[in-house]
């Protein structure tokens, strides 16, 4: 990458676009894992570009899309409650739970605040002893060092009105669930470059020898993306299988090591509910036992909240790969960002949400053309 | 979610025993946590950011790069929900609305 003059040099772009077209013997299969990938892709159609040599399959690396329901709920509840100062980031204010969203509790009184870091959900808390401030820490492992700092320091300086309510999820379990599957068509993967950044890549290397699949820790520019798909293409026609490092300007082997040791202070690994995929073993982090006076769920008693998810959309098969966006019958028309029946139509992760605002954009144009 | 920004370190100091710094992101400048990286930088050197914390220190040269790149895909549009948002955090800080 140190040759190249930009992440979108148009120029390049087409350059790798030709590599990766003349190296191609056949249609390859390929997932990208994180959303923000995907945004990318389908917002700069590089899809469309690559033509018949490579499909991309968009996963799960979504969190706002697969924090299950029924957290939702809770999170619903917890807002609603006359004591509470809810905070969370902003991606989850609309996405849709059993009867409403955040912003409709707050619309009705309940006090909602969009924060940019849980350490001002923190500073809060320390601002206002005498209400309850609750944080909606949801999120892959890139976000888990913020939320493990967040109760790390509240548990340090002594602050005993702050919570979490807790809906982490980590990505290799995600893959290997996708890879188990008895429909599964992915032959390789671009892994999520922040993921990577936190965690280092040691964790895929089992995956990509036991499955036999490349795994290329990809950034998110478009020549980035372009790059790790002619990386996987590479091996693939090699008939190789190894973790390789396209994200190099920011990914080491081993991660950052005293983010990855405070998460694991902080945090245990769970079994996790996956909204529309269902439960992934050890795919989830908790807080861990020495932490509970900061879970939300112990303290206010959330576990008799329940909650079924509608049948009728199918955002679990889009987040696996085995549908695409514009290929569900509710999309665009039952299911819009304005009325979502699902999270993927209404985060900015979220693929449903990419087809239909890039999409749009690309008829559009095509329309003024 | 786990878009990632680079920033220019401008300072760096202690609050209450955590280091945090005051980041430039191409003129929006934020406090930032900088405990996972503090061994790492100084000021002037550039972090990957992600929800108010340096999660990695990046080769300013690279940054400066994939910044350019991000300028020309128009996608600050998370700067300026960053921006919005430390405004927003700010009044909530002060009591005012949130």
């Amino acid at each position: 990458m140190k040759y190249l003059s930009e992440y979108r040099d148009p120029t390049l772009a087409r350059a790798l676009i030709g590599q990766i077209r003349q190296s191609a013997s056949r249609r390859w299969t390929l997932m990208e894992v994180c959303g923000g990938q995907t945004h990318t892709i389908v917002k700069q159609g590089l899809d469309e570009l690559l033509g018949e040599s490579v499909e991309m399959i968009h996963g799960p690396g979504c969190p706002v899309c697969v924090t299950p329901l029924e957290q939702i709920d809770r999170a619903l509840a917890l807002a609603a409650m006359p004591n509470v100062i809810f905070t969370s980031f902003g991606d989850m204010l609309r996405v849709p739970g059993s009867e409403c969203d955040l912003l409709q509790v707050r619309a009705r009184g309940g006090e909602v605040r969009v924060v940019y870091s849980p350490l001002d959900a923190v500073a809060l808390a320390r601002k206002n002893p005498e209400r309850e401030v609750v944080f909606f820490a949801v999120g892959f492992e890139t976000t888990a060092p913020a939320n493990a700092m967040a109760v790390w320091r509240a548990a340090q300086l002594g602050i005993r009105n702050f919570t979490m309510l807790v809906s982490h999820v980590t990505v290799p379990p995600a893959m290997t669930a996708i890879l188990d599957a008895p429909d599964n068509r992915v032959q390789g993967f671009l892994a999520a470059g922040h993921v990577c950044t936190v965690m280092g890549w040691t964790e895929y290397e089992p995956i990509a020898a036991r499955y036999r699949v490349p795994i290329i820790v990809t950034g998110f520019e478009p020549l980035d993306i372009l790059e790790g798909i002619y990386l996987g293409i590479r091996q693939l026609e090699a008939g190789r299988c190894e973790v390789e490092n396209q994200y190099v300007r920011s990914v080491r082997r081993e991660g950052t090591v005293p983010a990855r040791t405070l998460v694991e202070r902080v945090f245990h690994l769970v079994d996790r509910q996956w909204r529309g995929i269902g439960t992934i073993p050890m795919s989830g982090l908790a807080l861990r036992e020495e932490f509970a006076a900061f879970d939300a769920e112990l303290r206010f008693g959330l576990s008799e909240i329940r909650a079924s998810e509608p049948t009728e959309c199918r955002a679990g098969e889009v987040l696996r790969g085995l549908l695409k966006p514009p290929d569900c019958p509710m999309f665009g028309n039952r299911c819009t960002p304005e009325h979502p029946l699902g999270a993927p139509m209404v985060s900015s992760e979220g693929a449903c949400a990419a087809y239909f605002n890039y999409g749009r954009i690309r008829q559009r144009q095509h329309a003024e053309v | 979610m786990c878009l990632g920004i680079p920033g220019r370190i401008v300072e760096i100091h202690q609050d209450e025993g955590l280091a945090m710094g005051l980041v430039d992101f191409g003129g929006v400048r934020r406090e930032v946590c900088l405990a996972y990286v503090e061994d790492q930088v100084e000021p002037g050197d550039y972090a990957l950011v992600h929800v108010g914390f340096a999660i990695a220190k990046v080769d300013e040269h690279e940054a400066r790069r994939t910044f350019e790149a991000l300028r020309q895909m128009s996608q600050l549009e998370e700067l300026d929900w960053m921006r919005e948002v430390a405004d927003r955090s700010l009044d909530a800080m002060s009591g005012g609305p949130a």
